[in-house]
């Protein structure tokens, strides 16, 4: 790989194609057979430079998995993932490993898990710079302290020496969020980086990350499974339904337009802050499963209420149905239907 | 209306170490029959602990200073052990926060209920509770069929679903929901919102929801209680509430929260960070984060009072929406 980078050689920032990711199960306790759990099963689209997708859809639908492969804290079972125009799907060299991770990072879920509790908040922060060999101690000070206050952490340093437990949740997670960039990383993912948090909290976070996203014109895959809050965070939403993606659009398209059945059930048992509104949600049959070894079918066949003969008999495919509203239902493919 | 919980001035504190932790300080509210009340507040609000009093399930290091609880006109805290058990169940029950990971699993979730009745009404026989059992599960959108199955066999959903059919099993005139649907996906949860709502309304039954989520409590109360810090801050129905409210933390509170339905707002941040309720100070515990706090906020502390009928708030400045939201925007 040129040892140069090409940074602003495209818009495209990330590049998934048809990326899978299994999980082995044991189909019962005296069984050789092996199973396997498509928790991610053959997605692929693309972030801009400074551009949000949000992913959403109920627990275990696959958002995690998706993250953590993107940013290779899990090897693809089968897929290419391009990042900055490199095939990053298989990182070899140490050299390599090392570019990649200067410039991708995660944030996760509960910031009460997600620091070492044992590390002082200078510690944490500077962590990445360590790795990455990145200036000395003087610089790392300085760049954590101005980092820190960028998150909201003021004055930064009152807090350089204290541990996680003497934060309250919110700050933990400004120091998380300080730790991912720390390194101006080009692509971050964040896994429901407010679910944890309270109303008051959650907003100031929700606004700070705004702001961070478009000063340095981040690109994010933002994870969460609350609708509303993807609608104030992302530019697109992509959402999964056991493994598969099964809608994706514009955000505010999304939100006032959805078309997959799924989405629409989704979407319609969101609760409306607003004690006059008379809302009516769209039935589906049924609960959740887990894709294990599934039939080549559309995966929501069972819960859907509309579901026709085909659905039955091959898997519907991604389709744009207009103005890059993309979405995965025979309802909607003409040719099928 | 006839009230049927009327709660007067309750204070219960934690004794630490370090001091009192003033966890619910000194709240009033009205509960009418078969109404619902949701009470609203971000976490160490007070919220839990304002429903422990109220079923007298005092954690060791918990003590009520003050304050009356009256349930159908008696004083809960004048009861005796032996007849505070009478009342829990059969009076009120209580659906405690994350109950479905409580489900023992090791026993099948129909004995679970049925060992509940039982132990309540030592009168009714195994057979007469399973029977119960099953007319509580079809009451609650359960199959009769499941009854004889284990705590893993059920989804979340469904759990939920047993702990509901389990706080109805002694035939309350009330119950208090403790973040009834926190741990659900949205569709379960919108499902199990409207069991409950109709539920209620057809047994007539009062309610207490309690949650973090505004947009929840919206869908299910009639009346909404604000909780901050230890305090009851603003009380009314739900429609003022949201359409009207007066408290600088209300206000706050309602333009932070995203919608999905509706023009998409500018979301309004409240600054700062709810206070710590060791040896909280008797001012308002708001004053530090209200764009509205004068000095006798910060050193006084505002009485709770009727602005309106029906309409309680703590705050030497009740607002009006339109104007705050801009002060809010303005930081
Ligand atoms: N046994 C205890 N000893 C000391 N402090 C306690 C105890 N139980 C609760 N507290 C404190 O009392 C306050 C109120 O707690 P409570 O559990 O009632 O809050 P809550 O509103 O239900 O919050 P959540 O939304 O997180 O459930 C908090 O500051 C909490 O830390
Ligand atoms: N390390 C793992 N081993 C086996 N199964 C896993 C693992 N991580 C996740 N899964 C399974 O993969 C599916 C997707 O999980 P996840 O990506 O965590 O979903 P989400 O983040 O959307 O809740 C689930 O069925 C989950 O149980
Ligand atoms: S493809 Fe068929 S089964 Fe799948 S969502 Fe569309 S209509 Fe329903
Ligand atoms: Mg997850
Ligand atoms: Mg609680």
């Amino acid at each position: 790989m040129p040892k140069v980078e090409m940074a602003n050689a495209t818009d495209v920032v990330l590049k998934v194609e048809n990326l899978k990711k299994f999980f082995p199960v044991r189909k019962g306790v005296f069984s050789r057979a092996k199973s396997f759990l498509h928790a991610v099963d053959d997605i692929s689209f693309e972030i801009k430079r400074g551009e949000v997708l949000a992913l959403v859809g109920e627990s275990g639908c696959g958002k995690t998995t998706t993250g953590k492969t993107l940013v290779k804290l899990y090897e693809p079972t089968g897929g290419k993932i391009k990042f900055l125009d490199r095939d990053v799907t298989d990182l070899r060299s140490d050299v390599d490993k090392k570019w990649f991770h200067s410039k991708s990072q995660m944030i996760f879920q509960d910031p009460f898990e997600s620091l070492n509790p044992r590390k002082t908040i200078f510690d944490i922060v500077s962590e990445p710079m360590n790795i990455q060999n990145k200036g000395n101690l003087k610089y790392r000070e300085e760049k954590t302290m101005e980092i820190l206050k960028r998150v909201g952490i003021s004055p930064p340093n009152a807090f350089l020496w204290r541990y996680p437990h003497e934060l309250s949740g919110g700050q933990r997670q400004r120091v998380a969020i300080a730790r991912a960039l720390v390194m101006n990383p080009e692509f971050v993912v964040a896994d429901e980086p407010t679910s944890m948090l309270d109303v008051s909290i959650r907003t100031q976070v929700m606004k700070l990350m705004m702001d961070l996203i478009s000063d340095m014109n981040m690109s994010f895959l933002y994870i969460t499974h609350d609708f509303a809050v993807a609608r104030y965070m992302s530019d697109y939403i992509s959402v999964m339904y056991l493994g598969k993606m099964v809608e994706y659009g514009k955000t505010e398209e999304i939100i006032q337009n959805p078309l997959h059945p799924y989405t629409k059930a989704l979407i319609s048992s969101v609760p409306v802050p607003d004690p006059e509104f008379k809302r009516k949600s769209i039935q589906i049959k049924g609960g959740i499963g887990k894709a294990i070894d599934p039939l080549p079918r559309c995966r929501f066949y069972d819960r859907c209420l509309l579901a026709m003969d085909i659905c039955a008999k091959k898997e519907p495919p991604l389709l744009d149905v207009g103005s890059g509203h993309k979405v995965a239902c025979f309802l909607y493919d003409k040719k099928e239907k | 209306m006839k009230p049927i919980l009327e709660v007067e001035n309750l204070k219960m504190y934690y004794s630490t170490k370090l001091g009192y932790v003033k966890a619910v300080d000194g709240i009033s509210f009205v509960l009418n029959e078969g109404e619902s009340l949701g009470l609203v507040g971000e976490s160490g609000c007070g919220k839990t602990t304002t429903s422990m009093a109220i079923m007298r399930l005092l954690a060791e290091n918990a003590e009520i200073l003050s304050g009356h609880i009256y349930f159908k006109g008696k004083d809960l805290l004048k009861l005796n052990n032996e007849e505070m058990n009478k009342v829990r169940w059969a009076g009120i029950s209580m659906i405690f926060q994350a109950a479905m990971n409580s489900l023992n699993p090791v026993y099948k979730v129909g004995d679970q209920i049925i060992e509940a009745i039982i132990t309540h009404e030592p009168n009714v026989t195994f057979e007469e509770a399973r029977e119960r059992v099953v007319n509580l599960y079809k009451l609650v959108g359960l199959d009769p069929k499941r009854i004889d199955n284990y705590p893993h066999e059920y989804s979340g959903g469904m759990k939920q679903r047993a702990i509901i059919a389990m706080s109805l099993s002694c035939n309350p005139d009330m119950i208090i929901a403790d973040e009834p649907t926190t741990a659900l996906d949205v569709i379960v949860q919108d499902m199990i919102l409207k069991e409950m709502s109709r539920i209620q309304k057809k047994l007539n039954m009062s309610m207490i929801y309690i949650s973090h989520d505004i947009a929840v409590i919206a869908e299910v109360a009639e009346k909404i209680g604000i909780m901050y810090a230890g305090k009851l801050v603003e009380l009314s129905d739900s429609v003022t509430i949201f359409k009207r409210p007066a408290h600088p933390y209300t206000i706050g509170l309602m333009s932070s929260f995203p919608s999905v339905k509706g023009e998409k707002k500018e979301l309004v941040t409240i600054p700062g960070e709810p206070p710590n309720l060791l040896n909280a100070p008797d001012s308002c515990r708001f004053a530090p984060r209200c764009p509205f706090a004068t000095k006798e906020c910060l050193e006084k502390e505002p009485p709770y009072e009727e602005i309106e009928p029906n309409h309680f708030i703590a705050c030497f400045h009740p607002q009006n929406l339109r104007k705050q939201v801009n002060e809010y925007a303005k930081g």
